[in-house]
């Protein structure tokens, strides 16, 4: 019992380390600034609540929440769908095409967004799509595709050949094939694929500062930025903010996260 | 046949009607600004658009509300691509929408008969005008006086010290325990400067301070050193809080005024901006002992009566705007002397609209007229470091002069070296 | 009529060649909009790296003065150089292994694993504008927490200006990344040790080997796919970090926590200037850099056999 106890002390270090500042902020949430100022670490003496309606109203989150639902299980959908098509084929069909078009879209992955904005402001721009949520979308999906068939590919290559063999026997078609073997086998990867993107883009920034002027187009990540003013820092707001930007991801997460981790899970095929 | 003549004849009558019905089609302004956590001015800015909305019959006004950051952002990837809106807020340092063309010429356009010449002046390049300014400040020196009385120090007739009495008076804060000066360079790139460029002003006068900042006058000119030299004498005594590196400008009014206080704070005067709203919300307390005082003079100053001025918020016309003339009526809606009025007694900031000064009420008449005090006899320089400084100059005009001398983190010579590698053309 | 077909039969029937048809269908979306929205915004930016743009929107061919400015003077783009590099390097290494730590801390059994699993994994959801501002919030110098912890406990003279100290600052928001990571890389693992095989762990426990043999000569080496990967991965995306900095510093005080993305963006957005040309110049060499280092990163660790999850 006695030998656990420095891993016990780890255990509660680490969550302190990784759960406390989401706590402390849950805290400031339901505290007014004057008060936060006056003692950060105290507990609320009165839980004002109706700061959560006041930002959801008054500061219109519900527009920019509806927005971010909208534009990020779009774009992840999309991502998923055509990144995973994308995977299959590069992984299990031989043509000589197969290496350079492989090359091309794995070096997406290390384009930085700086270097692209201007220019894709422009493409938006003549295609009408600027300020808009499906141009928001298209931008998101486009970015974003390199690293998600960067994992899948990887994973998928690794399906043995067997499977595909077998399936092509029995007659199978190619979309058959897709569909019935790759896809299920795949699902850890997909999981992993999934969550990643949802999180990465549910927090995405810069694109969506720049494409959309709109406020009623708005996404979360710059509604926060709303009480960060350069003039007041309002404390106070700022942390309901914040909690109402985690919340979903947080809910999301508790519901799936047993599902999600099994999918990651399930027996890697080797 | 009947059908097809009765078809061409209705074309034709339609296309000769004459276009009366123009004039009744909606027209959507779009106006992009940034402040929207300034209630007093959002009000300001939203009430002129109702106003033009009134006098206009379908006229919409859409206003974008921005962070400062992000509109500029958004400005540099709109306006390139020939978007962006009718009207947007400009600062008169940034000069580079005008070289790119961006912003139509207002001469014709605006009614400047409401607008004070100094501040249509500051936008003047190449003999138009680009800006239409709305906001005016000067940088100012406020402190607590109750805390000067309980130091035993008494403020001089014309409410400056020299420099000998200034060091004095950080030393003596800073011994009974009250930190002499709040500052912080948290999260912008001027407030650290604000002793060091006033005294500059004070020592160099107006035409070698243009030359310092434009890269004319070496900051080895043994004027500049000895400034430098002071100034260091206050950083080492303490007179800036130990998170001034970090410390935002907020919350630099805030250590100022509220917690834990301060002697003083070198601000612009749009610190009402901050101050004068409720206690709540992060104003200053209600009976809170605010003075005003001048920056401290040099010795051997060439202009001792020297203060900053400057115009801030300003707005301009999108060159490729397709409503120019109902931009120019927005902003005409937002210039008039009522609305002038409405401003200083709202905003508690002075502003380039010519509005009658001598008969604000309210809470804060007091402060005002102690405001206007402080400006007998002050011979203006308009324009900061940051609107004289470009590139490579003005990054290290906010990294060395602004955030890390005053920090404590350079030596003199350093830091003369590192301007004069960044700015000196010489 | 597949029934007499047999062994002999696959040769004939390649599961791996498909028409031409159907591999466009495949690769096609995904091809089009990369094409579309990646591919055409970086041609276009290598064209701004050889052009300035003048006022009034005029482009002027300059061939390689940007980047000769660039490589010869700009003393901020080589702190910012130096700066992601060692942030790079540094915070994944960090972030792989002490995902791995975890990882393996959660595997032997701990109580309570499955929650912990969840808590932990908490940060990783967050936004950097939301971890931003509360570690902003921790770093402060007179209430935010670490100062007020090392007060607490005693330590008050090590108390910090944790990022308003030039020599200090860039480890501090590397912190700040590394604690919003740590779960993810700890979940791959975590997923990638629940599919070593038992039996060979248990064989293991059979021949006596003591706790540490048992990590260095087989999950270690068993785990090695996986650990690449996460490097790969998690170097990419440190190497392009951004809006963690942007919030906590702004690339301060005095340059020290610049990195070439801050600085492009600062070039490109916050210097009175719309010429493009300058900052797609940085943007352009920053890419041939960080080629070159992946190229050299796979070649290094011989990534023969693919990655696995």
């Amino acid at each position: 019992m006695w030998r656990r106890t420095p891993l016990i002390l780890f255990l509660l270090l680490y969550t302190v380390v990784s759960g406390g500042p989401f706590v402390w902020v849950a805290i400031m949430s339901v505290r007014t600034t004057p008060e936060i100022f006056a003692n950060p670490y105290a507990l609320p003496t009165r839980f004002h609540w109706e700061k959560f309606a006041q930002a959801w109203s008054h500061s219109n989150y519900s527009t920019y929440f509806w927005n971010s639902i909208i534009v990020v299980t779009t774009a992840v959908a999309l991502i998923t769908v055509f990144g995973a098509m994308a995977a299959h084929c590069l992984a299990r069909y031989r043509f000589r095409a197969n290496r350079p078009i492989r090359f091309l879209i794995l070096s997406g992955m290390i384009l930085p967004p700086q270097l692209l904005i201007l220019s894709l402001f422009q493409i938006l721009l003549d295609y009408h799509l600027y300020n808009t949520l499906t141009g928001l979308i298209l931008v998101y999906v486009a970015s974003h595709l390199a690293m998600t068939v960067y994992i899948l590919e990887g994973f998928f290559a690794q399906i043995p050949q067997d499977l595909f063999d077998a399936a092509r026997m029995d007659g199978y078609g190619d979309f058959e094939i897709f569909w019935r073997i790759t896809l299920p086998v795949g699902a850890p990867a997909l999981f992993t694929t999934v969550t990643l993107n949802f999180i990465i883009l549910w927090n995405e920034f810069l694109y969506a500062v720049v494409l959309l002027t709109e406020d009623d187009k708005r996404t979360l990540p710059l509604g926060i930025m709303h009480f960060m003013g350069s003039h007041q820092l309002d404390v106070g707001m700022v942390a309901t903010g914040l909690m109402i930007a985690i919340a979903p991801v947080i809910v999301l997460y508790a519901l799936f996260s047993d599902t999600m981790i099994r999918g990651m899970t399930a027996g890697a095929v080797r | 046949m009947k059908t097809f003549i009765a078809a061409i004849v209705m074309t034709m009558a339609a296309i000769a009607m004459p276009r009366t019905a123009a004039k009744a089609e909606d027209v959507t302004l779009t106006v992009w600004t940034h402040e929207a956590d300034e209630d007093a001015k959002v009000a300001f800015r939203e009430l002129a658009a109702r106003n033009l909305e009134k006098a206009l019959p379908g006229v919409t006004v859409k206003m974008t509300w921005y962070e400062k950051n992000p509109m500029l952002a958004a400005l540099k990837t709109a306006l390139p691509a020939g978007q962006g809106p009718d009207v947007f807020y400009v600062e008169p340092d940034w000069t580079e929408y005008v070289d790119a063309g961006y912003l139509e010429p207002l001469d014709n356009l605006v009614n400047w008969n409401n607008i004070q010449p100094w501040a249509r002046q500051v936008w003047v390049h190449n003999g138009k005008t680009y800006g239409v300014a709305q906001e005016a400040y000067t940088n100012e020196l406020y402190y607590n006086k109750d805390l000067l009385k309980k130091l035993g120090v008494e403020l001089p007739a014309n409410a400056q010290f020299t420099q000998e009495q200034f060091l004095d008076l950080v030393k003596k804060a800073k011994a009974a325990g009250v930190t002499p000066i709040a500052q912080g360079v948290g999260d912008r790139p001027f407030p650290g400067a604000y002793i060091l460029g006033e005294a500059l002003l004070r020592k160099l006068g107006k035409d070698d301070y243009r030359n310092l900042f434009t890269g004319k006058l070496s900051f080895d000119d043994p004027r500049v050193v000895d400034v430098f030299k002071w100034v260091k004498q206050l950083v080492d005594a303490g007179a800036y809080p130990k998170d001034f590196m970090t410390l935002k400008l907020g919350e630099s009014h805030y250590y100022f005024y509220t917690k834990p206080g301060a002697l003083m704070l070198p601000m612009g005067s749009w610190y009402t901006g901050r101050a004068f709203v409720p206690v709540d919300k992060g104003g200053q307390p209600q009976d809170f002992p605010l003075g005003i005082m001048q920056f401290p003079a040099m010795d051997g100053g060439a202009c001792n009566q020297c203060k900053t001025s400057n115009v801030g918020a300003s707005f301009g016309i999108n060159a490729a705007s397709k409503h120019k003339e109902l931009a120019a009526a927005f902003i005409d809606a937002m210039s008039t002397p009522e609305m002038g009025k409405r401003w200083i007694e709202t905003i508690y900031l002075q502003t380039g609209i010519k509005a009658d000064v001598k008969q604000f009420s309210g809470p804060h008449a007091a402060y005002f007229t102690e405001l206007m005090e402080r400006q007998n006899g002050t011979d203006y320089f308009i324009g900061g470091p940051l609107d004289l400084t470009r590139g490579q100059c003005k990054d290290s005009f906010g990294q060395v002069m602004n955030s890390a001398f005053p920090g404590g983190l350079l030596p003199v010579d350093q830091a003369i070296k590192m301007m004069n590698a960044a700015c000196y053309k010489g | 009529m597949l029934q007499g077909l047999g062994q002999r039969g696959r040769r004939e029937i390649d599961a791996r060649r498909a028409a031409p048809g159907t591999l466009t269908l495949f690769l096609a979306p995904a091809l089009l909009l990369y094409a579309g929205f990646t591919l055409y915004p970086v041609l276009r930016t290598f064209y701004n790296s050889v052009h300035t743009i003048k006022p009034h929107g005029v482009e002027e061919f300059v061939g390689l003065a940007n980047f000769s400015e660039l490589l010869h003077t700009d003393f901020v783009f080589w702190k910012a150089v130096g700066n992601t590099a060692l942030f790079t390097i540094v915070a994944t290494v960090a972030d792989v292994f002490g995902g791995l730590l975890l990882a393996l801390v959660l595997f032997s059994r701990a109580p309570l694993a499955p929650l912990l699993r969840i808590l932990w994994f908490t940060p990783v959801l967050m936004s950097y504008v939301v971890v931003g501002i509360i570690w902003v919030w921790i770093y402060d110098y007179d209430w935010g927490l670490a100062n007020q912890i090392l007060r607490a406990i005693g330590l008050g003279a090590f108390e910090q200006s944790w990022l308003g100290d030039p020599h200090i600052a860039l480890w501090s928001v590397m912190a700040t990344h590394v604690w919003k990571w740590l779960g993810f890389n700890m979940i791959i693992f975590l997923a990638a040790l629940y599919a070593l095989p038992g039996e060979v762990l248990g064989a293991a426990e059979l021949d006596n080997c003591g706790w540490l043999a048992k990590l260095n000569f087989i999950i270690i080496p068993m785990l090695r796919p996986t650990i690449v990967n996460l490097l790969v991965l998690s170097f990419i995306g440190k190497m392009m970090v951004f809006d963690l900095i942007w919030i906590m510093t702004g690339g301060g005080p005095l340059w020290s926590t610049e990195t070439v993305s801050t600085y492009v963006y600062k070039r490109a957005f916050d210097w009175n200037t719309f010429d493009l040309g300058y900052p797609s110049a940085i943007a352009v060499v920053w890419f041939i850099i960080i080629l070159i280092f992946i190229v050299l990163m796979t070649r290094l660790l011989r990534q023969r056999d693919r990655l696995e999850f």
